[in-house]
């Protein structure tokens, strides 16, 4: 079905001026699609979204957006066609509320009209956002800053919504708890999302199809449970 | 190999200075004299602030302090006890060293803008303070009949002839301290005081040492021009066009090389004073307009000033390069000067304890011990955020715990400076790279031979071995900026052992490499090993450390999550979970 | 003198030390703004006080003529009007050079461009106090009015031994700049715009993400920085003469107070202006004119040395 293709990239390589950290890689999503990138740490997993939201420039390849060549887009428009990021490290804005960093993710509705109904709907998903909502994003535990960079991600009605490793930092239970909300939000709104992870299993276990991204290329990719048996995995991570 | 460098330096001061000498000598009007006579004071105070500002890359916005002593320095002592400029001068040069002293010791305390604005403070500070003094207008008194004694020459021809020695004075000068150390160790701190401070360079008193002798400098400018002009005023010393030309005629010139300040001031002081004389009447600001528009159109087309911008228009791809690029005929791989002797009493080389720092609500270190035995691999693991890097920044001295104990070799490191601790026999390697770009691959490696020694040829010859060891003998006269990923790590590791450490500690040294520079890399560190020197590294790539190591601690949350033979560790549960997940062991 | 006179005269400096800290800590919010979203320390900060102070006078002597309305007020009104003026200037110079070495630009210069950064300012103002002394002339001026020579008179106080005046012309511009700096903290903390523009300055990264034009809202931050102070300028025009060199040391006076407040906080600039005027004026009391500034100077240097996250602001992240 080529023509419900929501996001492709096509050989895209890049780097930060020094050497590359991103070679010849090809990625599709669908519309309604949950997708995963797996691999270890510095495989260039950030770098991939980075690329996507336009923080960086790649040096070859395209990225097809709805039918559009999204490489010729300024960065901060890219917000505005529906390509939400909630970026590795959670990166609230620290110094102002909880309330404030959800009204940020709405930027890209103007007029604000859908703010209340949306904001209804992220407290629904996580509660613990509406009891803090006068607090200040920086004095949020890990967890709870999380919930408010996915709130965030949520509040602009995003066509994709691109997740940097949720998990990273955070207690097993609490990245559990978010990853069981994130297949809701999936499941309740259909959203297409692609998950940076390096908890493979959880990666492997929510996402209908994933890739194995290692020092800058896609060497493996397929369906989970294919690639759960696959012995390339385990030893990527563990070495044994 | 060295002194090559500074004998090609005096060539060009001594050429230099024959010109000026002859071009004096043609000249005859006595305002065209003037001129030849104020820009070698202001190069003088370009290279002044070049020598501080342009090497270390901390902006001194407050030259005008030293340059204003000196100038009230000299003219008061001629005013209350006659006291002639033979004299004052060189004191004027010794009082401005001391104040260059005095307002570095509390102002390095501060980088980057913090900096610039205190500095901006001293010499407004000391303006108001002359003023409040009663020097609004300080005259020197006429002394024609000792005209040599007073430097009052009817010829103006010698005038020239001072300023001219001055300005030689200062080129040697700066020419030998680019050479030496001092100029290695400036330009490292500039282009990353981090690493700098990691590989052992002292940099605070670095720091002091460069103000000190660029102060010392600005006061003799400052002496020679208030005998030149005749009267001293607090706005023409001490005002912020003083400090404002300084580094204007360093920046166009070229910043951090030797000709350009002397470069810009004799382009802009010409243009800015016959501009003056012509259209004064009608356009009073012309002169701060002229350097005004001159630091901006560097700024906009030529960012490090002309020389630099000739250079890369005459050689185009080419890259920028400090330092004196000194060259190694032959790179023994002499491992004898790199091995460590183990301490035979002592099977442990270092030992945490009940180490935690927390950044705001995250605890980055989580009440962790362990230690290291002598002479072992030991691995550093753990899923992304576990604290390993932020480990390593305790260790070395990068941040100070909030509680806890570090003991290396049974010495106590918490609140230690970096520079000390390298200096003890602990070096590092960082996660993202930091070389010190614009210098050579060996000028990278002799900033860290030179801990234990202060000799130019003993610092080579470390390098040498290190960077022999390692294989970069082919790259070594490449930037730091060119250096390919692996490059660059086996550079960081033969800068780490230049600094003949005891323990180094690497961090994420395999990470984006492919396979092959893989297998390379671990055979420069068995290299590595085999001199004794303990080794504690941080890696992701399970899979090349389990070849690697002898013991892995494994982090998790900033807390130590077990500990064993890598054998025991990939099939603990518990590790297994944090690196894959509960679900993996669910479903295995 | 007595007891009682010195009481006088503090309550003479402490009055008047508020009222010029109030203008002060308009300019310092002007420049906090510039700081806190842009990371960059501008130089050139007194030079657009300097050009709020002109474009007041001019505007005054071309319309001060035709007196549109009572003549007293018009003064306010054109320093309230230097706001929008110097703004655009503001815009200009971001879009033609400040841009080419700030935000995403300065990424890939030296120190994180802080060296491009600081020496381009300098630049700046040195050719806006240069080419103002070609463009307005060197000898002082005042933009002054009746409100100028005019105070009221507090007391007699404590059996007709303590007075204390305070002068209306800078009554009336205190009450202007608090409202201002009020007006602009609204506009910070409430609208879509002030949020963008809070945003930007905590996370650029992730502001690009929300779809914020990180450099448009940099070319705002620094429009509204330069013509808050401007606004400040024109609010002291009316107070004391000047001539187009007076901005260097302003540039230190509105320094000590953004510092004091701790860089990038609009409550604490504003404060830290405020007490820089208490400050100023009272140590006027036992020093000569001439080291008024020197006090200032000083516990500039005292603050940034000892405490360099200010006193009124939160710890500054990039010191």
């Amino acid at each position: 079905m080529p023509d419900s293709i929501l996001l492709e990239l096509a050989n895209i390589s890049a780097g930060y001026g020094g050497p590359r950290v991103l070679h010849d890689i090809n990625i599709a999503l669908s519309a309604g699609e949950f997708i995963s990138v797996i691999g270890p740490n510095g495989a260039g997993k950030s770098t991939l979204f980075k690329t996507i939201s336009g923080i960086v420039t790649p040096t070859s390849g395209s990225i097809t957006y709805k039918g559009e060549n999204l490489l010729a887009i300024e960065a901060s428009r890219r917000a505005h066609l529906g390509v939400a990021h909630v970026p590795e490290g959670r990166q609230v804005f620290g110094s102002m509320s909880v309330l404030e960093n959800l009204e940020l993710g709405a930027y890209v509705d103007k007029s604000g009209a859908d703010f209340k109904q949306t904001f209804e709907k992220i407290i629904s998903w996580f509660p613990v956002l509406g009891e803090r909502q006068q607090q200040l994003a920086g004095t949020l535990s890990g967890g709870e800053q999380q919930m408010l960079a996915i709130g965030r991600g949520l509040a602009a009605n995003p066509d994709i919504l691109m997740l940097d490793e949720p998990s990273m930092g955070l207690a097993p239970a609490i990245a559990d708890e978010i990853f069981e909300r994130l297949i809701e939000i999936h499941r309740s709104t259909g959203l297409s999302i692609i998950l940076v992870e390096q908890r493979v299993a959880e990666a492997l276990h929510f996402a209908s199809r994933a890739y194995v991204l290692e020092a800058g290329r896609i060497i493996l990719s397929g369906n989970p449970a294919e690639l759960h048996n696959d012995d390339r995995i385990r030893q990527a991570y563990l070495g044994m | 190999m060295t002194f090559t460098g500074v004998r090609k330096d005096f060539l060009h001061i001594a050429l230099f200075g024959l010109v000026y000498f002859v071009l004096a000598l043609l000249v005859s009007n006595s305002y065209y004299l003037l001129i030849m006579t104020i820009v070698p004071v202001w190069a003088v105070m370009g290279l002044s602030w070049n020598l501080f500002s342009g090497y270390s890359g901390l902006i001194s916005f407050g030259h005008a302090a030293f340059f204003g002593l000196g100038a009230y320095l000299v003219a008061l002592c001629m005013v209350v006890w006659e006291l002639n400029p033979w004299v004052t001068i060189p004191l004027a040069t010794v009082v401005g060293g001391l104040s260059g002293l005095l307002v570095g010791i509390p102002t390095f305390r501060l980088r980057g803008h913090y900096f610039a604005l205190a500095m901006l403070a001293y010499p407004l500070a000391l303006l108001y303070i002359f003023e409040w003094l009663g020097y609004q207008e300080v005259a020197l008194p006429m002394n024609r009949e000792a005209p040599l004694l007073y430097m009052q020459f009817e010829n103006p021809f010698y005038y020239v002839l001072l300023a001219l020695l001055l300005l030689l004075f200062t080129l040697v000068i700066t020419s030998l301290i680019s050479h030496s150390r001092l100029g290695m160790s400036l330009l490292a701190i500039k282009l990353d005081e981090d690493a700098a401070e990691a590989v052992g360079i002292n940099t605070l008193y670095w720091k002091l040492v460069a103000i000190t002798i660029s102060a010392a400098l600005a006061g003799a400018a400052g002496g020679f021009y208030a005998v030149v002009l005749l009267v001293v005023t607090p706005l023409a010393v001490f005002g912020m066009l003083v400090s404002a030309q300084a580094l204007i005629f360093a920046m166009f010139g070229g910043v951090g090389t030797l000709w350009g300040p002397v470069l810009g001031a004799i382009i802009l002081v010409p243009l800015s004073e016959i501009l003056y004389a012509r259209y004064a009447a009608d356009f009073p600001g012309i002169q701060g307009v002229i350097y005004g528009l001159a630091i901006i159109a560097v700024i906009l087309f030529a960012p490090q000033g002309i020389l630099w911008k000739v250079r890369s228009l005459l050689r185009p791809g080419q890259f920028r390069m400090l330092g004196s690029s000194a060259s190694v005929a032959d790179f023994t791989a002499n491992e004898s000067l790199l091995a460590v002797s183990q301490d035979a009493h002592n099977d442990t080389i270092l030992e945490v304890s009940n180490l935690s720092k927390a950044y705001g609500g995250l605890q980055a270190t989580d009440q962790l011990s362990f230690s290291v035995r002598q002479g072992e691999l030991l691995g550093i693991i753990g899923p992304n955020g576990a604290g390993k890097t932020t480990l390593f920044n305790l260790l070395n001295g990068f941040v100070r715990p909030d509680n806890g104990s570090i003991r290396f070799q049974n010495k106590a490191l918490v609140n230690l400076r970096p520079n000390r601790i390298c200096a003890m026999g602990i070096a590092r390697t960082f996660q993202v790279a930091k070389p010190f770009t614009h210098l050579s691959v060996l000028d990278n490696v002799i900033v860290g031979a030179y801990v234990h020694t202060s000799s130019r040829q003993a610092a080579g010859q470390i390098a040498s071995a290190a960077i022999a060891l390692v294989g970069l003998q082919q790259q070594c006269d490449l930037p730091g900026a060119n250096l390919t990923n692996k490059e660059l790590r086996l550079m960081e590791l033969a800068r780490a052992l230049a600094s003949r450490p005891s323990l180094i500690l690497v961090d994420e040294i395999l990470a984006g490499l492919d396979p092959e520079a893989m297998q390379e890399m671990l055979v420069v560190l068995q290299k590595v090993r085999a001199l004794g020197i303990t080794i504690v590294i941080i890696e992701h790539s399970m899979q090349a450390m389990v070849q690697l190591v002898d013991r892995f601690v494994v982090l998790d949350h900033g807390a130590l999550l077990a500990q064993g033979s890598p054998e025991d560790i990939v099939k603990n549960p518990a590790v297994i979970e944090a690196y894959l997940g509960k679900k993996w062991l669910e479903n295995a | 003198m007595d007891a009682l006179q010195y009481l006088e005269n503090f309550l003479q400096s402490l009055v008047a030390g508020l009222l010029m800290g109030a203008m002060y800590g308009l300019m310092c919010v002007g420049l906090t703004i510039i700081f806190g979203v842009m990371r960059v320390i501008n130089f050139a900060q007194g030079e657009f006080m300097m050009l709020g102070m002109y474009f007041a006078y001019f505007c005054f002597a071309w319309f001060g003529s035709y007196a549109f309305f009572d003549g007293l007020w018009l003064p306010f009104l054109l320093a309230l009007l230097a706001g929008p003026a110097v703004f655009l200037v503001g815009l200009v110079l971001h879009r033609l050079l400040i841009n080419a070495v700030t935000g995403r630009q300065a990424s890939q210069l030296e120190a994180q461009g802080h060296y491009a950064q600081l020496v381009l300012t300098l630049g700046i103002a040195l050719v806006l106090q240069n080419g103002g002394l070609f463009l307005f002339g060197s000898s002082p001026v005042s933009v002054s009015n009746e409100l100028s020579y005019s105070a009221w008179e507090w007391g007699p106080m404590i059996g007709d031994r303590v007075s204390v005046f305070v002068n209306q012309a800078q009554t009336v511009s205190a009450i202007l700049a608090v409202f201002v700096v009020i007006g602009f903290g609204l506009l910070m903390a409430r609208t879509r715009l002030g949020k963008s523009l809070r945003a930007s300055a905590d996370n650029p990264d992730a502001a690009i993400y929300m779809g914020i034009n990180v450099d448009r809202a940099h070319r705002l931050a620094f429009g509204f920085g330069v013509g808050i102070t401007a606004i400040g300028g024109g609010l002291l025009a009316s107070n004391a003469p000047f001539q187009p060199y007076i901005g260097t040391e302003y540039v230190i006076i509105m320094y000590a107070g953004v510092v004091l407040g701790g860089l990038g906080s609009i409550r604490g600039a504003f404060l830290g202006g405020l007490s820089i005027g208490v400050l100023q004026q009272v140590s006027a009391i036992i020093l000569p004119n001439q080291l008024q500034n020197t006090v200032i100077f000083i516990c500039f240097l005292i603050i940034i040395l000892f405490r360099p996250q200010g006193f009124f602001g939160k710890k500054d992240r990039t010191a």
